[in-house]
């Protein structure tokens, strides 16, 4: 665990802080995205893989995040910058009032309910509500980022945004491994009636892992619309959902399990583009590979984070 | 202050035409330890069950130091000072001991849901002052060498000394124990009458099921007998044994024998 505080941690980030000036502007696309995803999965990961409730409807506030962007900057003009507390906010209060009558059903039940809310978001998308969504278009033509009046349009500017999110996704993480409310999310994962009769709301901690879910993810599409200068219906699609689910799945509910996920499920596929028809093949095999040799992902999570006080010498485990 | 006194007065639960607890009424002193005893299925572990708030009994009042709890969720109810241990162990299997007690620590936390996201000097203060007394726990029941272990790796009987060193973390003022002693051998069943004395010894009140007769013979102040959701007996433990309905509810009647 030391090791990975000390040395991997901040190799991790010295070599993303640099990875930038050695890509081509494709390849720096592609990292760009990397980091917003990665964002999004570790979202996800509070809710699937802390919590252990079936949300498959996160594209659902991820495209939400990126809607009030969008509207907010286009329509009325707001900086990009400006818009970010909104579209951390509206999608975190989203969350917590669907999932205020839902978190109590179980596993597959929730999973249905969350199919069906991502579906009825992007029909109300693509059917131009209140006329503000640009229907099954999108909206176009979003500035770019601007710090103080400088206009940064360069790709750099947006990929180091980007780490910056990251970095403050991965700080809010720690934070959160370090307090009762993350905890009480382990418990109630791990045995809920336990949790329950050990004092802990589990309702109240449900609503919450939702929403604080759905505000990450907001603050990540921010990001997202500003790459692109553009938002539409179809990247937040079902679809997109089961792609969150599954790199949470096969990365295991861990920051470099997540991360590893999202390596494995999105830039892996990118690097194996020419293989078009083949990369779906390859992806789903190694998906049943991985739920069969590492059921609970390629790098689970791990517990027994306590304080170094309580550990007696000899102590077993960790 | 009220006392610490639960009292059930009239309780019933039914599962559809079943009913499992039947007009069951007693009542549980300040400083007891009390045992709940019967044979198989008498609905003892239901009575667990309603008064934490995991059910709630359709009719009948549990008041616990003059407040009507019935009715409470399990957390409100941990809330005012009555926690319970599971009779098949429900731990968090793949946290370690420590992270398992500091559980327990959750309601006595000052720290609010955004201390999540942001903590301030006050609730990293507090998430020190609660590791502490988790090391209080892990010294009382011997686990310190335990501390860093995940719990499902743990022998069943270090399970159940972590499962009351959570309940013992909340500080509870009443602990109820779902058959404690059940899959322990003799000296872990010693160790454990040794450590519900010295729970007794802190204050708190102890209500218990146990099948180990032995044990409950020498450890409790007073018995209720239930069997199929009745009361058939209350007493000392040597009322209890002398009382021919009990006799007969666990070796069956003669009648029948005879039949």
């Amino acid at each position: 665990m030391n090791n990975y505080q000390r040395i991997v941690f901040p190799l991790f980030v010295v070599v993303m802080a640099v990875l930038p000036t050695l890509l081509n502007p494709r390849w720096q696309a592609v990292a760009i995205t990397f980091l917003i995803f990665s964002v999004v999965a570790l979202s996800q990961d509070i809710v699937l893989g802390k919590a252990g409730m079936f949300n498959m409807g996160q594209a659902l506030f991820f495209g939400m995040g990126a809607y009030i962007t969008a509207i907010l900057n286009y329509k009325f003009g707001w900086p990009i910058l400006a818009t970010i507390p909104l579209a951390i906010l509206l999608p975190a209060l989203f969350g917590i009032i669907l999932a205020g009558p839902i978190v109590h059903l179980r596993g597959d039940y929730l999973l249905v309910v969350t199919i069906g809310f991502n579906i009825v978001f992007v029909q109300v998308l693509q059917n131009n509500l209140g006329g503000v969504t640009g229907g099954p278009n999108g909206i176009f033509g979003l500035d770019s980022l601007s710090l103080f009046g400088a206009k940064l349009t360069s790709q750099l500017a947006v990929y180091y945004f980007a780490f910056a999110v990251l970095l403050l996704t991965l700080w809010v993480m720690r934070n959160l491994e370090k307090s009762k409310a993350g905890r009480a999310l382990h418990y109630l994962r791990e045995d809920q009636l336990a949790a329950e009769s050990i004092g802990i709301n589990t309702r109240i901690y449900k609503v919450f892992a939702f929403g604080l879910g759905a505000g990450i993810s907001g603050l990540a599409v921010t990001v997202y619309a500003t790459q692109y200068a553009a938002v539409s219906p179809e990247a937040f699609e079902f679809i997109v959902s089961v792609l969150f689910f599954s790199i949470v799945l096969v990365g295991g509910s861990s920051i470099p399990g997540v991360m590893l996920g999202v390596f494995v499920m999105f830039v892996v596929p990118e690097i194996f583009r020419e293989f078009a028809t083949w990369r779906y093949f390859v992806f789903g095999f190694a998906m049943i590979l991985a739920m069969i040799l590492r059921p609970r992902g390629i790098w689970p999570a791990t517990f027994g984070k306590i304080p170094k006080y309580l550990i007696k010498g000899g102590s077993h485990g960790a | 202050m009220a006392r610490n006194e639960l009292i059930l007065k009239n309780v019933t639960k039914r599962f559809g035409g079943l009913t499992a607890v039947d007009d069951l009424s007693f009542k549980v002193e300040d400083g007891q330890i009390y045992g709940i005893i019967g044979p198989n299925g008498a609905g003892k572990t239901t009575v667990f069950n309603c008064i934490t708030g995991i059910y709630k009994s359709e009719e009948g009042s549990v008041n616990w130091r003059g407040e009507e709890i019935r009715g409470m969720t399990p957390y409100q109810i941990v809330d005012r000072g009555i926690v319970r241990t599971f009779q098949t162990i429900r731990l968090f299997g793949q946290m370690s001991v420590a992270e398992n007690i500091m559980s327990g620590r959750h309601i006595k936390s000052a720290q609010k849901w955004w201390h999540g996201i942001v903590p301030t000097p006050g609730s990293l203060r507090d998430e020190k002052e609660n590791w502490l007394k988790v090391q209080e726990q892990l010294e009382f029941f011997n686990l310190g060498e335990f501390a860093a272990t995940p719990t499902n790796s743990l022998p069943y009987g270090i399970q159940r000394r972590v499962e009351m060193a959570r309940a013992m973390a909340v500080e509870p003022t009443l602990l109820i124990l779902d058959e404690p002693a059940a899959g322990l051998n003799d000296k872990e069943t010693l160790g454990l009458v040794e450590t519900i004395y010295k729970i007794r010894e802190k204050g708190v009140t102890v209500l218990l099921i146990e099948h180990d007769m032995d044990m409950v013979m020498e450890i409790t102040d007073y018995l209720t007998v239930i069997n199929f959701g009745k009361k058939i007996a209350e007493g000392t433990p040597a009322e209890v044994q002398a009382n021919p309905a009990v006799i007969e509810a666990y070796l069956g009647s003669e009648d029948e024998d005879d039949e």
